[in-house]
């Protein structure tokens, strides 16, 4: 028994130990990969995916733990303060981490992070409770017009509630938006007619169509291939692009030669048709980009995004 | 898809195999402090992945089944429920341990688990798309009502009002804490960021229930232990005593699956409502919290019977009605099955396979229950020495495991010493419980009712009351004050 404790109470240090191993052996032992949501939802879908892969590819087991609180700042900052040694990386949706750092006092910034790839582009969009009247984008301005503040939108998440923001402004018009706990919540809501919108990702797509809801549009660049018959918000001549995309991250100061390995593996695994069929499979649109083209669509992104939050910060930050 | 061809399906080697399995699981899960069906079920999830979609599912219905009775073991026999959702059943069950009938107790358990997990999951087969329409009724105004019902429920325990009444308010207090939901404004986090995210019912419940416990036993003189005690009673004893109470199972089947309905309130709120209840209507009130096996399967009903009524909305229309169903939520999305009305239209195989294969995790539940009891019992010969490191071990394990947090576990322990303060000074602990989980409730729902009424200009209390099961539930709250009062003035 003594013998068996003294091992669990060295194990630590031990691992420790193990972690200045040289790099180009890289890995010599587990990877974690830090997931700041629950299970379940979207995001630990993505990684889950991810980490079965990547951990054929690169012979290692690959841990995905659950760290989510405080709408994943608790997790986010988790990542940013591991070791960058390759062994502990990050799966999120970008950009709950800019949002958060611009809303909160946060331990992280956007220098806390590598980005190693991005693996889906999920737009946000704008759907109608069943049976309401607000089911086109016209319907909605026009009412919203004549009844400032009238429009209740719920959204589920700091994205949603930015996505609400982005549209009210965009359409001039002014709104109510409401907070629910998750996704299931915000549907239950809309579902029964208890607000007017609903602001989530096109995830929701089918089970709010199926209960009768209607997708007002979505904020992308185009149709997305999986609903063709949803516009866009652009071609309805509203220029609002939002959406969240899962991306991998590693600890800032990631050595060369770890990221070149991970980047490699995961650009191997990313044409793996398998793999792709789990994405569908899951509703989740696919789309990969390698570590300097997810670095590029951030930057692009925190851009357009920033101005929004600026204006918007007292809705963040309470009354 | 006809019953025939179901059953082909159900009724093979490997079918049984995964149910018991995930079953066995979920007891021995649900036994140990802190961990619980969900963590049971997120663990496995990934091994559903290469599963044929209806066998991955029943294996974490079997787990979901499973953890919900196997809390009420270590809550019967060493007083530390498992799980939240067995916290009443520690209150009658320990004090028949005590008595020198534990395997009552357990048998009571498990066959009161066993009719209240066939009329959730029946309920589940027959109303599934009635109910889900009347979960969408509740809005705002109805999640108000019905969580302030739930803190009416209270006042019908027993001891001191003062001292429940103090219990609640630090529910309720300890449930502020944190980023306020509605306007994202913060309270009592002094900047740090495992504050931010609020306090969550686990650790509490471990801290309170568990720790608590532990701490006082250390205490304790070793004569002062529950003495493991061979006493015979037939099964069909106790089942033939449930059948005499079959309109108590029945009511506390039926506010376990309403209530299981309801999202984010679920299962702990159907549970103390429906021993609540039990109370309220018992020929024996005095005997509650002494030992009155009426509550066991008050509660015992009740918390299986929510396992299969808050699958309703998830199959029905997508929206989970409790975190484990969420996750059983993201198994299905994996495996690239759409959920809501579609479902039962596209993938009829995987709708019915898995509503009949939950019977199965109840027989598969009540089975290992039932002969498992006897061996159940044995912890009781464990001296308390021994019991006491290694439920600590598990709890703190347990603490952390929940989001991997050491906040957690800091927080457990701290009100595992307060848990221990107020057991000494007999302030009940229960209350607390039901504060934490019921504040956010009532506050954002409250919070969310005046945003909507002042968005559509109308006062608030012509908002609170716009619909009939609004304006029948707060008649029910009253109803229930009333009863309340008069029962706390009957028995001084």
């Amino acid at each position: 028994m003594k013998m068996k404790l003294a091992v669990l109470f060295s194990a630590p240090f031990l691992m420790a130990a193990s972690g200045t191993a040289l790099a180009q052996d890289y890995p010599t032992k587990n990877i974690q990969i830090i997931v700041p949501y629950s299970a379940g939802g979207g995001g630990d879908t993505v990684a889950r995916i991810i980490a079965d892969r990547l951990s054929d590819e690169l012979g290692r087991q690959i841990n995905v733990v659950n760290r989510e609180g405080a709408g994943g700042e608790i997790g986010i900052a988790e990542i940013a303060r591991s070791q960058a040694d390759g062994y502990t990386l990050g799966v999120f949706g970008y950009p709950d981490n800019f949002v958060l750092e611009n809303t909160r006092d946060t331990s992280f910034d956007s220098n806390s992070f590598e980005y190693l790839a991005a693996f889906d582009d999920m737009p946000m969009g704008i759907f109608s409770s069943p049976g309401s009247d607000l089911d086109t984008l016209d319907a909605v301005r026009s009412y919203g017009e004549e009844n400032p503040g009238a429009i209740v939108i719920g959204e589920s998440g700091a994205l949603g509630l930015l996505n609400i923001l982005a549209f009210s402004e965009e359409l001039g018009i002014d709104t109510t938006p409401i907070r629910y706990s998750g996704g299931g919540e915000l549907m239950n809501a809309l579902l029964g007619n208890h607000i007017d919108l609903a602001s989530t990702s096109s995830m929701s797509h089918d089970p709010i169509t199926d209960a009768g809801g209607t997708p007002i549009g979505f904020a992308a660049a185009e149709r997305m291939e999986m609903f063709p018959d949803v516009p866009t918000f652009k071609e309805q001549g509203v220029d609002l692009e939002m959406g969240v995309s899962r991306v991998m991250v590693a600890p800032a100061g990631l050595p060369d030669d770890v990221r070149d390995i991970l980047t490699a593996a995961l650009d191997e695994i990313s044409t793996n048709e398998a793999m792709i069929e789990n994405f569908h499979s899951a509703s989740i649109p696919y789309r990969y980009l390698n570590a300097d083209e997810a670095s590029d669509m951030v930057e692009r992104s925190n851009s357009v995004l920033s101005p929004v939050i600026e204006e918007n910060l007292e809705q963040f930050n309470g009354d | 898809m006809d019953l025939l061809s179901i059953l082909s399906v159900l009724l093979t080697p490997s079918v049984f195999l995964v149910v018991f399995a995930g079953v066995l699981i979920g007891i021995v899960v649900g036994a140990i402090p802190g961990l619980n069906g969900a963590i049971g079920i997120s663990l496995l999830l990934p091994l559903t992945f290469t599963m044929e979609p209806q066998i991955g599912l029943l294996l974490l219905g079997g787990i979901y089944m499973g953890g919900m009775y196997g809390g009420s073991i270590t809550a019967i026999l060493i007083n530390v429920p498992g799980d939240v959702v067995a916290a009443p059943v520690a209150m009658e069950g320990y004090p028949l341990t005590q008595q020198g009938r534990s395997k009552e107790a357990l048998y009571y358990s498990i066959f009161s688990s066993m009719f209240g997990g066939f009329i959730g999951v029946l309920i589940l087969i027959l109303f599934t798309p009635p109910l889900a329409r009347l979960a969408l009724q509740f809005g705002p105004a109805e999640m108000f009502f019905v969580s302030l019902s739930g803190l009416v429920i209270v006042g019908a325990l027993s001891g001191s009002f003062l001292k429940a009444a103090f219990a609640v308010l630090f529910g309720l207090f300890i449930s502020t804490i944190g980023i306020d939901m509605i306007t994202g404004s913060e309270r009592f986090t002094f900047g740090s960021a495992d504050l931010r995210s609020g306090i969550s019912v686990v650790p509490v419940v471990l801290g309170l229930f568990c720790f608590a416990e532990m701490f006082l036993n250390i205490g304790k003189k070793p004569g002062e232990q529950v003495k493991y005690r061979d006493q015979s009673i037939k099964r069909m004893t106790v089942v033939m005593s449930i059948l005499r109470k079959r309109l108590l199972v029945w009511k506390s089947g039926i506010i376990g699956t309403v209530v299981g309905l309801l999202p984010g309130v679920g299962t702990t709120l159907a549970v103390f409502m429906s021993y609540g209840e039990a109370k309220r209507v018992s020929k024996q009130p005095e005997l509650f919290e002494k030992g009155n096996p009426e509550g066991i399967i008050a509660a015992e009903s009740a918390n299986n019977a929510t396992v299969g009524s808050s699958m309703v909305p998830l199959l029905a229309l997508g929206v989970p009605g409790s975190p484990t169903s969420a996750i059983i939520a993201g198994a299905l999305v994996i495996h690239g099955i759409i959920l809501g009305p579609s479902l039962f239209v596209n993938r009829p195989d995987v709708a019915f396979t898995f509503l009949y294969g939950m019977l199965l995790t109840v027989v598969a539940m009540t089975i290992i229950g039932a002969v498992g009891i006897k061996y159940f019992s044995y912890i009781l010969k464990i001296r308390m020495e021994y019991i006491v490191p290694t439920v600590l071990v598990f709890a703190l394990f347990g603490a952390y495991s929940l989001r991997n947090s050491l906040f957690d576990v800091f927080i457990a322990i701290v009100l595992g010493i307060a848990g221990a303060i107020f057991k000494k000074i007999e302030v009940p602990l229960a209350p607390i419980i039901i504060g934490v989980v019921l504040g956010p409730l009532i506050e954002t729902n409250l919070a969310r009712a005046m945003r909507i009424a002042g968005a559509r200009d109308i006062p608030l209390i012509q908002y609170m009351l716009s619909s009939p099961l609004a304006i029948g539930l707060l008649v029910m709250v009253v109803a229930l004050m009333v009863v309340v009062i008069q029962m706390r003035r009957k028995t001084g």
